[in-house]
């Protein structure tokens, strides 16, 4: 298809008919500046094709202001080698004329022609809108919208397809996918997504395993149901049987028959127990009477025992006595030993005492004159110590206080020297006679005195001198000599001598008599170191003792010297001895004393049971006992035999007739009985439930349930059945069509990818772009980079817009569609170099296709190779019809 | 002159699983309104008694409605019933029989032959000797016991057993419960009657198989029939007229579709059969979309029609012809998916295959009417 000429008149700013002439089979760059009419141009076209003429809702191509223009287009192109021309009026004159070669074609019919040939549609009234644009839609680029590919695919959706079916060689299948949605909707009702039973389908199958467990507990209960009627007919048969049998009857009789046996044993056992406790009291009988008669024969040996234990004491008893004369003659001799040397102590003793007084007298004797020389000494020295004494209270001077006047003297004296020295020194040498009264004191001759103080010198007949001593001092001497004379006299006077000689002469003869007093004094403790009075007492007493004791010596009888007399030691030694054979003499004695005593009682007691034992055996009772219990003895022994064999006897008796097995006899048939009646009577009352039970049972219906169940079941499962098939078949069906639907697509795919290809290796020469199963262009890749077209940058996605809109069109080409494209300022998100690349794509393009480029920018397309077309220049040169240069 | 009606095999409380539910229902209606019939066709034919061979109940433990029912619907025949436990109700220790008797619903002129017997009905001129099965099963020929039961002067013998004739019936009847084929001669009877076989079916001129008086099989042969029988004196031959009784006509087809000729050929069939029909029908070979067609419509009549029809189709392949898919406007990749289908219709998933066809047959012609609307 390819555009001529275009006439526009009474549309928009295009009041005055405007005709775009002379358009080129490629591109064609149709430019202007902003409200130059450049975008009207381009409504111009689309409403020609897309607005039905008798529209009402294109108001907006009306000029401003205009109400009765009728905006008209003409459109001459070409198609098929055949000249097409549309004439389109709308509003005031509404009109469609459309002529193809020789063929006119008017109002609807032309635009029924004009849509089947571009492959779109009509709105059902009002304004044409996008989703009816079909392949135009997808061709022809507005403003800004190069890169929403997707919708206008969507909406090409099936011209696209049957245009690339005539391409391909396939029908699309008109409204498969609808066939496909209605499969779909079937099938999900069945199943869910991954095949698994849904809704009715899922529950009956529910149902069915329902019913089944259903059924397969009443076949259950049916089964035991019929086994319980089987157990009843056998049990009424067992029952009738047995009560006519009576088999109780039977073991009742045996059951009597042994109780009879068993009291029999019974009463011999009884016997036999009496029997038993007889012939033990005669047992116990005879060993009463043996034991008796054994007691009365022991009698004689006992006797001849005693009389041997009598004989033995009696023997000791004799040897005893035989020791007791040379017991008696020892102990005298001991006591004979014991005197003598008794007698010799005491001697002994007495000389010894004796001697000693002698010897005590001797040495008071000699104390006394010792004590009596002391005594006389002592009153010698006693009187020497009494004149020291006195003496020394006669001499008595304080030693200190000699010091001490001794001290003053000295300072009185050295006082006196130093007032000379500084004393007004009066000195004389009077004529033998003269005198002078020195204050009132007569001197003559020579002398010299020292004036301490203020003095008066009367000179007989010449007057009176007074004298004043000078000097600082003379005053402080004096009084200090002064005082020191009082001092001197006080101690003086205190001691009560008149000078210092004195008191030392004093002084010396008081030492003189302390020391004589000391001397005596020791002298006097040398003899009576106490005092006399205890010295005179000592004397006294010693005068006593020796009176006492020269008394006593007196007083003392005067041994005999004539027999030898032993020393006191030997004397004692001796005695002690002797002392020491008496005792054991006499112990010896004592105990001889005691065991001739113990054995006459042993001899006495002995003898005394013997004479008893003696009696007793010459008793004529005994002898008659004794015959008497023999005989008793054997007839007891008689009657113990008889009773013993009876006893065997029955013994076996008892134990043929086993009454341990009677008695577990008596226990069988009992318990045999027992047993019989009670399994009957089970029997009877298992009758009366099974019957019971049957009953309620039966009232169920137990089978017509289970039929009817089963019934419900095969229903069920039919319907299920049916379900199954129809979901398989779905299944089956929609698993079919989607395959073979996509195996379509990727038929027409190929030759789409393959133009697609074509224009993307210039743009971008590593990368691929995939077309998808609704033949939009889906996943890009690049090198490393992979993702959906949508995820581009604007300007990449304006720019694959396009080149996917080119492929489009070579596609429709290639099934002999019409191919025009109208780019309306597009591309201006590019940069320089792919702006570049995206010229080399639309020249190349243009030799299949014929391209309306408008722009506002002509100097960005200056190098597409065209000559620009200038809408502005157009309109004013216009009028009619203007011709390109 | 005594005349009775001899019947077996009521099967009462049997349910029909293969059917719809209403279905169901009426076919169960349809045997208590047997019994009523044969009551009432012992009165109109003056029989003197009404002898159930055997198997009144279907089974030992049916509700006690059915059992009330049973009894209730021999009201209108007022004479005496003589009722015998078959297999299927054998007198146990515990059986339908004696709940019957314990719910108090057995009539008076209703004789239970519950041990083997010989029910003497004087006044009617018969005696009758009964085999009733004590037990489920049993191996040896109850009806034995015939020869030692001796009947008063002057009365017509007649056996009542349940059970299968020895070396005359197909093999698939059970083998238990035999009875000897010569019972009849060797027994003194003057007529023998059976119980057990479903179908109307004479043994010997003495011997009888009544059948049901109400199908409840496809398979059985002539069932549905009552007998009355009248023998004129002892040891007379019995005189036997047969009397459908049937509510419901069970039909079985199994047809194999190859050429367009058949189908119509079956619909002309299927057109001609009674309104009390109960049909089973499984069709085979293959058949055209628009015969499809046909045949659902004429399906869809027939259920309306009949009382039951089940129509068996999965072995049925579809075979579009060249015209159908035409008319079916299936272009495209649709029509690839129906040229699979007819090929899988000979593979393995040759059911579903052909469901898949029919299901996008239907919803192309539904597309194509809904697009031409």
């Amino acid at each position: 298809m390819k555009l001529h000429r275009m006439r526009v008149e009474q549309l928009r700013q295009f009041r005055k008919p405007f005709v775009l002439d002379n358009l080129q089979p490629g591109l064609n760059l149709i430019h202007g500046p902003n409200e130059s009419g450049k975008s009207t141009l381009v409504r111009a076209i689309r409403a020609a094709f897309f607005e039905r003429y008798r529209s009402t809702a294109v108001d907006d191509l009306r000029p401003w202001g205009d109400s009765a223009a009728a905006p008209t287009i003409e459109l001459d192109f070409e198609h098929q080698d055949k000249p097409w021309r549309l004439t389109k009026s709308f509003l005031q004159r509404k009109r469609c004329d459309l002529t193809i070669g020789t063929d006119s074609y008017s109002e609807d019919d032309a635009e029924e022609k004009l849509s089947e040939l571009m492959g779109y549609q009509y709105p059902k009234r009002g304004i044409s809108k996008a989703e009816h644009w079909g392949i135009p839609g997808l061709l022809w680029v507005e403003q800004g919208t190069g890169q929403d590919l997707e919708q206008s695919v969507e909406h090409a959706g099936d011209h696209l397809k049957s245009a690339l079916n005539s391409l391909v060689g396939e029908v699309a299948s008109s409204g498969g996918d609808d066939v496909i949605e209605a499969v779909r909707a079937q099938r999900d009702s069945l199943l869910t997504g991954t095949g698994k039973p849904r809704g009715d389908y899922l529950q009956l199958d529910k149902d069915r395993i329902q019913h089944e467990q259903d059924i397969a507990e009443l076949n259950d209960r049916i089964t035991k149901y019929q086994e319980q009627v089987d157990r009843l007919g056998k049990l009424s048969q067992d029952f009738d049987r047995v009560e006519a049998e009576r088999p109780w009857d039977d073991a009742r009789r045996q059951l009597e028959q042994t109780r009879e046996r068993h009291r029999q044993v019974v009463q011999l056992e009884q016997q036999q127990n009496q029997e038993k406790a007889t012939l033990a009291q005669l047992q116990q009988n005879q060993r009463l009477l043996q034991q008796n008669r054994d007691h009365l024969e022991s009698v004689s040996k006992q006797l001849a025992a005693r009389k041997a234990e009598l004989d033995k004491a009696e023997q000791a008893l004799s040897l005893a006595e035989q020791q007791t004369p040379a017991l008696t003659k020892g102990l005298g001799e001991a006591k004979a030993a014991y005197e003598t040397a008794e007698k010799h102590l005491k001697l002994a003793r007495l000389l010894e005492t004796r001697g000693r007084l002698e010897q005590d007298v001797q040495r008071l004797e000699q104390r006394k004159q010792t004590l009596t020389q002391n005594l006389t000494k002592a009153r010698e020295y006693q009187q020497q110590v009494d004149q020291a004494r006195q003496q020394v209270r006669e001499n008595r001077i304080d030693a200190d206080q000699v010091k001490q006047l001794k001290k003053t003297e000295h300072q009185l004296a050295e006082e006196t020297i130093r007032s000379r020295t500084i004393a007004t020194r009066l000195s004389w040498q009077l004529e033998p006679g003269a005198s002078l009264t020195l204050n009132q004191k007569l001197l003559q001759g020579q002398g010299e005195q020292q004036l301490l103080e203020e003095s008066s010198l009367t000179i007989p007949g010449v007057g009176t001198l007074a004298i004043t001593p000078g000097g600082g001092e003379l005053a402080s001497t004096r009084r200090r000599l002064t005082g020191l004379q009082q001092a001197f006299d006080e101690q003086s006077k205190a001691l009560g001598v008149d000078s210092v000689e004195q008191a030392e002469n004093r002084l010396a003869a008081f030492d003189s008599a302390r020391r004589a007093l000391t001397h005596a004094e020791e002298l006097l403790k040398t003899v009576a170191p106490d005092s006399i009075d205890q010295l005179v007492a000592e004397h006294r007493e010693v005068e006593g003792e020796l009176q006492a004791a020269t008394h006593q010596l007196q007083a003392m009888a005067r041994p005999d010297k004539t027999s030898p007399v032993p020393a006191v030691v030997e004397a004692e030694a001796a005695f002690t001895s002797a002392s020491q054979v008496l005792d054991k003499a006499e112990v010896d004695e004592r105990r001889h004393q005691a065991e001739l005593l113990t054995r006459k009682q042993a001899r006495d007691s002995a003898k005394a049971e013997w004479q008893r034992l003696a009696d007793e055996e010459q008793n004529p009772e005994r002898q008659q006992q004794l015959k008497q219990l023999s005989a008793d003895l054997t007839d007891i022994e008689r009657q113990t035999t008889r009773l013993q064999a009876s006893v065997d006897q029955r013994e076996r008796d008892i134990r043929d007739a086993r009454p341990d097995l009677l008695r577990q006899d008596i226990e069988r048939y009992q318990n045999t009985i027992n047993n019989l009646l009670q399994t009957q009577e089970a029997r009877g009352r298992e009758l009366r439930d099974i019957k019971v039970r049957l009953e309620a049972w039966g009232a169920e219906g137990l089978e017509e349930q289970l039929n009817e169940q089963q019934a419900e079941l095969e229903q069920c499962s039919r319907r299920y059945q049916e379900l199954h098939r129809r979901a398989q078949a779905l299944d089956l069906l929609l698993t079919l069509l989607t395959e073979k639907r996509q195996a379509l697509t990727r038929r027409l795919q190929a030759p789409l990818q393959k133009h697609l290809n074509h224009y993307l290796s210039v743009l971008f020469p590593q990368a691929k772009l995939e077309v998808d199963e609704h033949l939009r262009p889906g996943t890009f890749t690049r090198g490393a980079e992979l993702g959906q077209m949508a995820e581009l940058s604007f300007g990449a996605r304006e720019q694959m817009g396009l080149i996917s809109r080119l492929a489009y069109a070579d596609l429709l080409l290639e099934a002999g569609r019409p191919t025009l494209v109208i780019l309306d300022d597009t591309l201006v998100h590019s940069d320089q170099d792919r702006l570049e690349d995206m010229k080399r794509i639309l020249f190349d393009a243009a030799s299949r296709h014929q391209i309306l480029l408008f722009t506002c920018h002509p100097e960005k397309w200056q190098d597409l190779g065209v000559p620009p077309v200038d809408i502005q220049a157009l309109k004013e040169g216009a009028g009619g019809a203007a011709a390109l240069t | 002159m005594p005349r009775f009606l001899h019947t077996a095999d009521w099967q009462m409380g049997r349910s029909y699983s293969r059917f719809d539910t209403e279905d169901g229902a009426a076919l169960v209606e349809a045997r208590f309104q047997a019994i009523e019939k044969l009551a009432q066709l012992a009165k109109e034919h003056h029989c003197d008694a009404v002898l159930v061979a055997g198997d009144v109940f279907d089974a030992q433990t049916v509700s006690d409605r059915t059992i009330r029912r049973v009894f209730n619907a021999t009201q209108g025949f007022a004479g005496p019933w003589v009722m015998l436990p078959g297999n299927h109700d054998a007198a146990l220790a515990e059986s339908v029989w004696t709940r019957a008797l314990r719910l108090g619903a057995v009539p008076d002129n209703v004789h239970l032959a519950l041990e083997p017997t010989l029910i003497n009905l004087q006044p009617q001129g018969l005696a009758i000797l009964c085999a009733p099965l004590m037990q489920r099963h049993t191996y040896g020929d109850l009806t034995d016991a015939f020869s030692g039961y001796d009947s008063a002067q002057g009365l017509i013998r007649v056996g009542l057993a349940h059970g299968s004739v020895q070396g005359l019936l197909s093999d698939d009847i059970d083998a238990t419960n035999p009875i000897a084929a010569d019972r009849a001669e060797a027994s003194r009877l003057d007529y023998l009657a059976l119980g057990d076989w479903h179908g109307t079916k004479q043994i010997n001129p003495r011997t009888w198989y009544s059948g049901t008086p109400e199908p409840e099989r496809f398979r059985n042969n002539d069932a549905g029939n009552a007998l009355i029988v009248t023998v004129t004196e002892p040891g007379a031959v019995p005189e036997v007229i047969q009397i459908p009784t049937g509510r419901y006509q069970w039909h079985q087809w199994r047809e194999t579709l190859s050429v367009e000729s058949d189908l119509d050929q079956l619909l002309q069939r299927l057109q001609a059969l009674p309104e009390s029909s109960v049909l089973d029908l499984r069709l085979e070979g293959s058949i055209t979309l628009a015969g499809e067609d046909r045949l659902l419509s004429a399906l869809s009549v027939a259920e309306a029609r009949f009382r039951s029809v089940r129509c068996e189709r999965s072995g049925l392949q579809l075979e579009p012809t060249d015209d159908d898919i035409q008319a079916l406007k299936a272009d495209g990749y649709v029509g690839e998916v129906i040229n699979t289908l007819r090929q899988q219709q000979q593979g393995d998933h040759s059911e579903a295959a052909r469901d898949a066809l029919a299901i996008l047959a239907g919803l192309l012609k539904d597309q194509d009417q809904g697009a031409n609307q």
